[in-house]
């Protein structure tokens, strides 16, 4: 019939103008207008721009001329040379005319096709070519001619012997040939591609699908992508740049009907396709998939099953035969093949979920997606699979994967949340308890890999679950097993030795002024080393929190905490956890904008925990085997063994290094509970301050690093909580709540041993206007070492020392003694007599106490008030230091030669600041003098030396007070000892300036000078004084030793320049001036002019000194 | 054994003056607060929530501070050694003297305040004449009567205000030990009892139990109890080591009695049979006045006690 056709096509070209003026309306409805022009213009830039060059013909009945002789020449003699001839002619036919005249340039090629015997593989290939040109081009408008050219490619698909099976050729055959049908159904129109899915054409596509099918089998790539390609197309599911049809409801209810009667065979060659070797590449992978998830998506899709029971029920009565080929979609059939559908879902998941390539594990993601959201009711057996593929990929390293697949989880959690979706929510939650009890096993048996992955689907599900937390953990049985698997999975490893050793350098509470911003440690687990997983665990324990009920949760795991030690840590890790997530930090963009916890009640929560935390029982632990500690503390219990309750660890000897690791991570991970309670709470936190900051600030002072560390970096979250810049605001914004817990715990040092040191600190921090406060506290101190001189004093001394230090720091002495040091200074460089007669007089009048500095009287009158003003809170730091010296009398003779040394620092502290205060000075220094005078003399170097120095001070301040003393109890000895010790450094090697005695030595040296001015010490004195500094202008002597000499000499000049001189050339006279009068004998000079030791120090001197 | 005597749970600091007296405020919604009185003249308002010192009040002139008491959340009324009565009006943050009255009184004697009816109450202050009870209507100031004993039972050391079922009552202690008790709407004494052979420093009552204790400079605390017959009768004398009781104050549940020292103690004691309970050693000088706080919730309730040492401390004892 076509050879006769084609005859008289070729005869009367009329037949065609009619067949073409027949009206189109019905096909242009179903392609919108836009569409059309597009497929039938826009088709391909090429042919656009081949056209504008060669300028191509418009005109149908030019074309037709243009092309009929290679159509002619084609039919009579089929070769490649005219099938390339009429492709040549094709590239100057417009689209337009082309559309017009697709038919009659299709006859030939066909023509060829359908040429009986063996088929030659070059020409057809080149057919195939044509064809495909042509339907790319244009359109196929008619059903008949679709179906014909659909079964005609189909034919030649399959062998000639078995329709069934492929035809055994060339690849690139195969591919031509497989384009071209890929083209054709891209070609055909809206209305009439649809007429393939009809009943009638079950047979015709379901041989076509088994083709495609088994060619996606085949082994050769492309081929496989092609055949892919085709049933993508197939299945309306093409995802190729070109306009589609859009399937109107009633359309797709057709597509999926007819697909559904071959969804066993797609589904079933597919997955073997997908499941398949992994060297067929990841696009093949890819493909198959979308065609399975496609294909299923059709014919199991939600919309169609709810009404497709009906519609096909009534069915076309005069299929015949074919209706055995139809699926009944029937709720059986559903459930049936739902069930078939899991296995193979199973199948595909297990092949692809840990898939080398990213797309192919994104293309699971998109399956699951569109699964979930277009069968979750008809694939309901399946929904656990894909969900749990879901989870598992949000962590997926890929982070394109990773970002859908959180997208599509959060789409499913809203679905769920928001629908009240019942059966979703108990398959979650069963899961989740699933996994909860199986999650201890896992964490034993598996690596970290597999631990990560389990953790992660945790997590996921809880996500999905959402606010359904709370409901599923409203169930005791579920929260006990979700906290026992929790608390099981986070048991912490105490065994590393490091741990305790690494201690800290910081001897004060290391608030430290340097800007270290928080610092983290690693922890071990038993479980795990990875640090990925802790950080799930965080997150899993955080959406607990969020969406649990924080009440009931921070009851249950506080109850743990109390219940062994052997939990508590990691209920510690998980309540914190759990506060940090209810308070909604650190939760990516959480799910939803749900009410966190609310502020007061959260505060409740966290003052309920931080209590316990803080507890004497969790929070004094020993960390270190520390030694003096435990002396002290098995000296407590042998002097009151019944006063057992007080001492908090007696057993702190018996504790192994595993014991020691363990509190220090316990004290860690609740320091780390505080600083994310802080920054939880922000501001509220102010309030807790009040009982966290002491004990927080006490262990940033211990002695174990990690404690110190974690609770540095605890301060600096409470600082950027309430709003301080620095911990140094914070302290000091807040001493009265430190001084509180401070005053209380001085009071019993054998549970606090620390508080003196967070009060150092606390000094350290601290300026002058908490001195009303301060004031107080120092009484408290000085009452307690009253009480403990024995066995805390070196504490208590290290505390008074900073103490000390502080005042100083506040009230530095006043400028009035600063402007006196400058006259004198004055006095000191520029010599002259006038000057020195004035400077005598204003220094007597001033001993006197007769102030007439002119400066001073012309402002007497104001700052008089303002003096005052001063005196009232000045005096609380004057009776301060008052006090501290008193206790300083007794301490001075101390057996600790560390604690004298700091008591001497103190001592000269108090000297310093007392200065001015005549009155309370000079009694004081009066009943310091013994104690004072055994350090001077008798005592061991090191104290020797500070006992100088405060001598030194003394000197200064009480000028002539002291004078009598020195002169007789300690010059002699000590002039004594420094000419003895002469005789030593003069034939020292050069290792002695590394020694304590060169050190003392040098000391005395040189303060021996200012301290004989400051006494005005004269005569006898002063000889001894001079003969002791003598051996030291020798040139043997260190130089630094000869050069504080000559600083001694300077300063004694002034006391005594006559006796000086004389000394000097004593030692070495180069040449006597001539006495000023002749009358005058020249001056009986022991020392000839012979050059010795001395001579250069002593030419020095007297040159300096004229 | 028992347990050793608990620390404070907080000390309020930096008062810079010895603090004579206390005075809670702790009716909800608001913030509790806690009054004080100091000998510097100031009266701190201390917010319990922050521990922290929120305002400082100054209208005695530097007079020492004797007496503070509220009529309301917003009403305080405060007695100075200047002689003068002060109400205050904190409302809206205000700290404002509203009204004053001349009490004319060189004594330390603290005056007494009683809710009469809605809006009124009635302040029993010591006047010029030492041994004269001036009672008040507040806040119009009108004189109710003038109470004053016909024998010489010397100064008017403490006195209370009762209300009874016969009518507003005072229960008086003066410089020779002698209680007396009044009848305020008829000003005739109706009992009196030589409790104490030194003055009566201090006296508390409860009105539930028609029971009373009073304290004086000796070592003896004595409680005491109102029959049928408005008749003082003496029940018990507890001894103490020291001597010298500034101030007695029974919880308003009527459980405990707290005394405050000059020993620097403060006892507690179980009202019922006054049973010694426990020794608070904290402060280094004289304990001056110790009150227990009104607060709803009884376990935010607390016990704070003043001292001569410029501080303040707070307990937390048998909630």
């Amino acid at each position: 019939m076509s050879g006769s056709f084609a005859v008289l096509c070729y005869t009367g070209f009329h037949y065609f103008i009619l067949f073409f003026i027949l009206p189109h309306g019905r096909y242009a409805n179903r392609l919108r207008k836009g569409e059309l022009d597009q497929k039938r213009t826009g088709c391909s830039t090429e042919a656009l721009s081949s056209y504008k060059i060669m300028g191509q013909i418009e005109e149908p009945k030019k074309a037709f001329a243009f092309l009929r002789p290679s159509c002619v020449l084609l039919t009579r003699e089929p070769s490649v040379k005219n099938v390339d001839g009429l492709k040549a002619r094709l590239q100057h036919v417009s689209n337009e005319a082309l559309q017009q005249l697709q038919d009659y340039v299709l006859f030939p090629l066909r023509f060829v096709l359908k040429i009986p015997g063996p088929r030659q593989e070059a020409v057809v290939q080149a057919v195939m070519e044509v064809i495909r040109y042509v339907l790319e081009n244009s359109c196929v408008r008619t059903w008949e001619s679709l179906r014909d050219l659909f079964s005609d490619l189909c034919l030649c698909l399959c062998s000639p012997d078995d329709p069934g099976k492929p035809a055994s050729v060339s690849e690139e055959l195969k591919v031509a040939e497989l384009g071209c049908l890929d083209a054709l159904l891209h070609a055909a129109y809206g209305d009439v591609v649809f007429h393939l899915y009809e009943p009638s054409m079950l047979p015709g596509l379901g041989a076509a699908v088994s083709l495609l099918l088994a060619l996606a089998q085949e082994k050769v790539r492309i081929v496989q992508v092609a055949a892919l390609k085709c049933l993508q197309t197939l299945t309306l599911q093409c995802d190729c740049s070109q306009i589609h049809v859009d399937p109107s409801p009633e359309e797709s209810r057709l597509i999926g009907s007819s697909l559904a009667s071959f969804l066993p065979g797609i589904t079933q060659s597919l997955s073997h396709v997908i499941s398949g070797d992994v060297r067929q590449g990841h696009g093949v992978t890819v493909r198959a998939m979308k065609v399975w998830y496609g294909t299923v998506g059709i014919a199991m899709a939600d919309s169609q099953l709810e009404d497709a029971a009906v519609t096909e029920a009534a069915g076309t009565p005069e299929l015949g035969r074919i209706r055995e080929l139809m699926a009944h979609r029937s709720s059986d059939w559903t459930s049936r093949t739902s069930e078939r559908l899991l296995i193979l879902l199973q199948r595909i998941i297990s092949h692809t979920s840990a898939h080398q390539h990213w797309r192919v594990r994104q293309e699971l993601v998109n399956l699951s997606n569109y699964l979930l959201s277009n069968c979750s009711k008809s694939l309901g057996e399946c929904t656990g699979s894909l969900l749990e593929t879901l989870v598992g990929a949000a962590n997926d390293e890929e982070p394109s994967v990773r970002d859908s697949c959180s997208r599509v989880l959060k789409e499913v959690a809203q679905r769920s949340q928001s629908s009240s979706c019942k059966d979703l929510t108990n398959f979650l939650s069963e899961n989740l308890l699933g996994l909860a009890s199986s999650l201890p096993r896992l964490m034993r048996a598996s690596d970290d890999q597999r631990k990560l992955f389990v953790l992660n689907i945790f997590l996921g599900y809880l996500k999905i679950l959402g606010p359904q937390i709370e409901m599923v953990l409203n169930s005791a049985v579920h929260l006990q097993r979700i906290s026992k698997a929790l608390v099981q999975l986070l048991e912490m490893d105490v065994t590393d030795v490091h741990v305790v050793e690494e201690r800290s350098l910081v001897s004060q509470p290391g608030t430290g002024s340097e800007n270290q911003g928080p610092v983290s440690w690693r922890k071990n687990f038993v479980y795990f080393r990875d640090e990925q997983i802790i950080a799930v665990v965080q997150e899993i324990c955080r959406m607990l929190g969020r969406y649990g009920n924080v009440h009931l949760l921070v009851d249950h795991f506080l109850s743990l905490y109390k219940e062994s030690s052997v939990y508590r840590k990691q209920s510690a890790l998980v309540l914190n956890e759990i506060i940090t997530g209810a308070a909604g930090v650190c939760l990516e963009a959480c799910l939803d904008q749900r009410r966190s916890a609310s502020g007061q009640d959260l505060k409740s929560l966290v003052s309920l925990i931080t209590e316990e935390y803080t507890s004497a029982e969790n929070w004094n632990l020993p960390t270190t085997a520390d030694r003096s500690m435990t002396e002290d503390q098995d000296e407590k219990t042998a002097k009151s063994p019944g006063n057992l309750q007080l001492q908090a660890h007696p057993k702190t000897r018996s504790l192994t290094i595993q014991h020691f690791n363990s509190n220090i991570w316990q004290i860690c991970i609740q320091l780390d509970g505080i600083s994310s309670f802080a920054l939880a709470l922000g501001a509220d936190f102010q309030l807790l301050l009040m009982a966290l900051l002491y004990p927080v600030l006490e262990k940033a002072g211990d002695e174990s690093l990690m404690v110190s560390l974690a609770a540095t970096s605890a301060i600096w979250s409470m600082c950027q909580a309430c709003g301080y810049d620095s911990p140094k605001h914070l302290i000091n914004s807040n001493a009265d709540y430190l001084l509180n817990d401070i005053t209380l715990n001085l009071g019993r040092p054998s549970v606090h041993p620390h508080a003196p040191q967070v009060l150092a600190a606390m000094f350290e921090y601290s300026d002058a206007s908490l001195l009303p406060l301060l004031g107080d506290i120092v009484e408290d101190v000085l009452a307690a070492l009253d009480l403990n001189y024995d066995q805390r004093a070196p504490l208590f001394g290290a505390l008074i020392h900073s103490v000390m230090k502080a005042l100083i720091k506040w009230f530095p002495t006043s400028a009035r003694k600063e402007r006196a040091a400058t006259i004198t200074k004055m006095a000191r460089t520029e010599f002259n007599a006038r000057h020195f007669v004035l400077e005598h007089k204003r220094q007597k009048e001033l001993a006197e106490g007769a102030w007439t500095d002119e400066l001073e009287e012309q402002d007497v009158y104001p700052p008089c008030q303002q003096e005052n003003d001063g005196e009232k809170t000045n005096l609380n730091h004057i009776s301060i230091s008052k006090n501290i010296m008193e206790r300083c009398i007794h301490l001075l003779s101390d057996p600790r030669l560390a604690l004298r040394l700091k008591v001497l620092d103190v001592v000269e502290n108090c000297v310093h600041l007392l200065s001015e205060e005549g009155d309370e000075l000079l009694p004081l220094v009066h009943r310091c003098w013994p104690p004072l005078l055994q350090r001077l003399t008798n005592d061991h170097p090191l104290a020797v030396r500070r006992a100088f120095t405060v001598l030194c001070t003394m000197g200064e301040t009480c000028k002539d007070f002291l004078r009598k003393r020195v002169s007789k109890e300690v010059m002699p000895k000590l002039t004594a000892s420094l000419s003895r010790q002469a005789v030593v450094s003069s034939k020292a090697a050069p290792i002695y300036t590394q020694t304590l005695a060169y050190k003392l030595q040098l000391t005395v040296v040189e303060g021996l000078g200012p301290l004989c001015v400051s006494l005005d010490l004269a005569d006898s004195d002063l000889d001894l004084v001079w003969d002791a500094c003598v051996p030291y202008l020798s040139s043997c002597q260190p130089q630094k030793l000869q050069d504080a000499c000559l600083s001694t000499f300077h300063a004694l000049h002034q006391l005594d320049p006559d006796s000086c001189w004389l000394t000097l050339s004593d030692l070495y006279s180069p040449e006597p001036d001539p006495p000023p009068h002749c009358d005058l004998w020249p001056p009986p000079l022991r020392a000839s002019a012979q050059i010795n030791e001395f001579t250069e120090n002593v030419q020095k001197l007297l040159q300096e000194l004229q | 054994m028992a347990r050793p005597p608990p620390d404070p749970l907080y000390t309020l600091r930096g008062l810079g003056a010895a603090v004579n007296t206390l005075h809670f405020s702790c009716s909800e919604p608001a913030r509790p607060l806690l009054f004080s009185g100091s000998s510097n003249g100031a009266v701190h308002i201390w917010d319990l929530t922050t521990r922290r010192s929120q305002k400082v009040l100054k209208g005695h002139a530097d007079s020492s501070i004797l007496w503070l008491d509220s009529l309301s959340r917003e009403n305080l009324i405060s007695q100075g050694r200047d002689m003068r009565v002060c109400l205050w009006s904190l409302a809206e943050g205000r700290a404002d003297v509203t009204d004053s009255l001349f009490a004319d009184s060189v004594g330390f004697c603290q005056c007494s305040l009683m809710q009469g009816g809605q809006g009124t109450w009635l302040l029993a202050h010591p006047t010029d004449c030492m041994e004269e009870v001036k009672v008040i209507e507040l806040p119009t100031k009108a004189p109710l009567g003038s109470l004053k004993p016909e024998s010489k039972l010397g100064m008017v050391m403490c006195m209370k205000l009762l209300q009874t079922n016969s009518g507003p009552m005072l229960v008086a202690g003066y410089e020779d030990g002698t209680l007396v008790l009044w009848d305020v709407s008829q000003r005739r004494p109706l009992s009196s009892l030589k409790a104490h052979l030194e003055p009566v420093m201090s006296l508390d009552f409860d009105p539930s139990r028609l029971k009373g204790v009073s304290g004086s400079a000796e070592q003896t605390i004595c409680s005491w109890t109102l029959d049928g017959q408005q008749v003082l009768q003496l029940q018990e004398q507890v001894e103490l080591v020291n001597p010298g009781i500034s101030q007695l104050c029974l919880r308003p549940d009527g459980k405990i009695l707290a005394s405050a020292g000059w020993d620097h103690l403060i006892r507690v004691f179980g009202w019922k049979k006054m049973k010694p309970l426990a020794v608070l050693q904290y402060h280094r000088d004289m304990v001056l006045s110790v009150t227990f706080s009104d607060h709803q919730d009884p376990k935010q309730r607390m016990m704070a006690a003043a001292s001569k040492d410029e501080r303040i401390s707070l307990w937390s004892i048998y909630n």
